[in-house]
């Protein structure tokens, strides 16, 4: 009256194999389950049991105690039910014995439907070439399909899985075509055509995704920021197939992926809410730390809309994660690494009303206030944008005048063009794939200025007085942009052209 | 003369035996608690509590067997597992009376971990 079966658990975006030992034996009823489990691991023993009698099997008497090796790992999460159901029918004799290896991941509902969990992508990754299949709940075959070299069998309720294990159901392994997945990414869905005029916007967008720089919009309300923020995921070279799946595995150990989902081949735009706390932009939660907005946009873009509305505390958390590109979570016990390989995008107005600096409105602030306005955000924080782009509001007549501007898909081939230079140029470099993260000798290496270019740096050094960190910033966006007009060294205008993009850090001026 | 408890639990005998359970005890006490009847159902030995209810007016016989009668149905089987050494595997059973119908609830709790 003993059975094992194979399942698994996902710990941060890692997975672990998880061994499900059930022995029913003699004596009282009592149902048992151990093995370090959380609350709601135990209280899959009331869903377990209604589901079992539900779905027309008999709920054995007496002892039951099931176990979840390797016991010293902290068991989260409700994937465990129907390994943990499927193991009692097996010692009871209910289901025959699997006679391959298979991994049962899945939560039951009390009738014996199979519901899908979060993770499964995870899972399937780490445990896929050790075992002959998987069997997982219907909405969760396409998630687990796409990552696992074994047959993925999509099952919706435990009488489904007993008449498949005891061959009178055929159930057809899911396959998912990840190339034909892949090619739908190249719709365009947010257009730059769509944004009237803001050219000086629209170069820095192009900048900003040739190059992997953050980017801060600063204009009146309405002039169109978050619109062009969210052109800018689509202006990026598509994801890698790789790049697609660690992606997908980070929503899907978020839970959220959507059920049926397979991968997500678009690069993510995450735009929270200003009132967004601490834990939900870097990650946090009780128990295993799960991750947070500046993971969900990995390999995408990370939008942060009224910049100085957000908690202080909050922004500043995300000056470490943008230089390593990944976050730590450490907790008592418990440590999880979460990849945070974003492109910023930040919009604010200039003042608390929004209309300073424009032509046809006054501004209504005293300079006390701008003054406090835009104190709220910290030096080191600007220090992390590297373009800085004004967009103004647009007079009347140019909103019905202005030409329709350039699409989507055209600067998307400059952008690949010049993330192809840097990736031949920057080919030998680890930890450093785009112009925005050149540094120290790479930086010196890389940029080898023109003697116009070198003479107009200096001037302009000493003209603003511009600090280490802002000449260097400088020198990294004049990289990308001579990278976009193929040019070898910077010369003269790509210089200029990114001291103009420049972030002051203050800006205080009434037209 | 029997009591109503007593005649409840005849009914009760008659009807598990119909069902195909062999009674094996009747009225099981031990300082602890006390069992009504004790049966095998096939390889299952049953602890069964006996409710009857006249009317509905206090909430059906079920509603009658809550966590306190609960654990002395327990410690009651617990004396009889000590006693016996059987290694059977049990259950708890209610059976239910009413003036028209008599129903068994089989599994109706379990020994709480």
């Amino acid at each position: 009256m003993f059975a094992r079966l194979l399942s698994g658990v996902v710990v941060g975006i890692d997975a672990r194999e998880i061994e499900v030992q059930c022995d029913v034996s003699g004596g009282l009823p009592t149902f048992n389950i151990v093995g370090l489990p959380e609350k709601e691991v135990s209280e899959s023993r009331e869903r377990i049991r209604s589901a079992i009698k539900n779905s027309g099997f008999s709920f054995p008497a007496g002892r039951i105690t099931a176990n979840l090796a390797p016991a010293d790992l902290r068991k989260e999460g409700v994937g465990f039910d129907l390994a943990i159901a499927v193991a009692i029918l097996v010692a009871t004799e209910q289901v025959p014995i699997p006679q391959e290896r298979l991994l049962f991941v899945g939560e039951l509902a009390l009738d014996g439907e199979v519901r899908g969990v979060r993770g499964v992508l995870p899972i399937a990754m780490e445990v896929s070439e050790r075992v002959d299949g998987l069997v997982v709940a219907a909405g969760n075959a396409a998630e687990a399909a796409v990552a696992s070299d074994a047959p993925v069998y999509g099952v919706r309720s435990l009488s489904e899985v007993r008449a498949f294990l005891a061959n009178e159901l055929t159930l057809q392994p899911t396959a998912i075509r990840v190339d034909e997945l892949m090619r739908r990414a190249d719709a365009v869905r947010n257009d730059l055509a769509e944004v009237r005029g803001q050219y000086q916007a629209k170069r820095a967008l192009e900048i900003a995704a040739a190059g992997g720089h953050n980017l801060l919009m600063v204009g009146p309300p309405g002039a169109g920021k978050s619109l062009l923020a969210r052109c800018l995921p689509e202006l990026l070279p598509a994801l890698s197939k790789a790049e697609a799946l660690e992606v997908t595995r980070i929503y899907s150990t978020a839970g959220l992926l959507e059920t049926g989902d397979a991968l997500i081949f678009r690069r993510p735009y995450r735009a929270p809410h200003h009132t967004i706390s601490y834990a939900g932009m870097v990650g946090g939660g009780h128990g295993v730390p799960g991750p947070g907005e500046i993971s969900l946009a990995h390999h995408g873009v990370l939008f942060l809309d009224e910049l100085p509305e957000f908690d202080r505390k909050v922004l500043e958390t995300l000056r470490q994660p943008l230089e390593d590109r990944s976050i730590l979570l450490a907790r008592a016990g418990i440590s999880v690494r979460y990849p945070a390989a974003i492109t910023l995008v930040a919009a604010m107005n200039p003042c608390p009303c929004g209309m300073l600096g424009d032509v046809e409105q006054m501004c209504r602030c005293s300079a006390r206030e701008i003054m406090r306005y835009q104190r709220k955000l910290s030096g080191p924080f600007l220090d992390r944008m590297d373009l800085y782009a004004e967009v103004p509001r647009l007079p009347t007549d140019d909103l019905f005048t202005a030409s329709a501007s350039e699409r989507s898909i055209a600067v998307r081939e400059r952008v690949a063009s010049a993330r192809t230079l840097q990736w031949q140029r920057l080919g030998e470099l680890q930890n450093c794939h785009s112009n925005a993260q050149l540094d120290g000798d790479a930086l010196r290496t890389h940029c080898s200025l023109s003697q116009e270019a070198d003479a107009l740096l200096r001037k302009a050094v000493t003209r603003f007085s511009l600090s280490a960190r802002a000449y260097v910033r400088i020198l990294r966006v004049a990289r990308t942009i001579a990278d976009l007009d193929a040019q070898e060294r910077i010369l003269g205008r790509h210089l200029a052209e990114a001291v103009q993009f420049r972030s002051t850090g203050l800006w205080m001026h009434n037209s | 003369m029997k009591t109503d408890g007593e005649a409840a639990e005849a009914t009760a005998c008659r009807f598990l035996r119909h069902s195909g359970y062999e009674i094996v005890a009747r009225n099981w006490r031990t300082r602890a608690g006390e069992v009504d009847v004790i049966a095998r159902d096939g390889d299952v030995l049953v602890f069964v509590e006996v409710k009857a209810r006249a009317s509905e007016a206090f909430g059906g016989p079920e509603a009658a067997v809550d966590w306190r009668k609960q654990r002395r149905l327990i410690a009651a089987a617990r004396a009889f597992v000590a006693a016996t050494a059987c290694e059977l595997a049990m259950r708890f059973d209610v059976v239910s009376i009413r003036p028209n119908e008599i129903a068994i609830i089989q599994d109706a709790f379990q020994v709480p971990s």
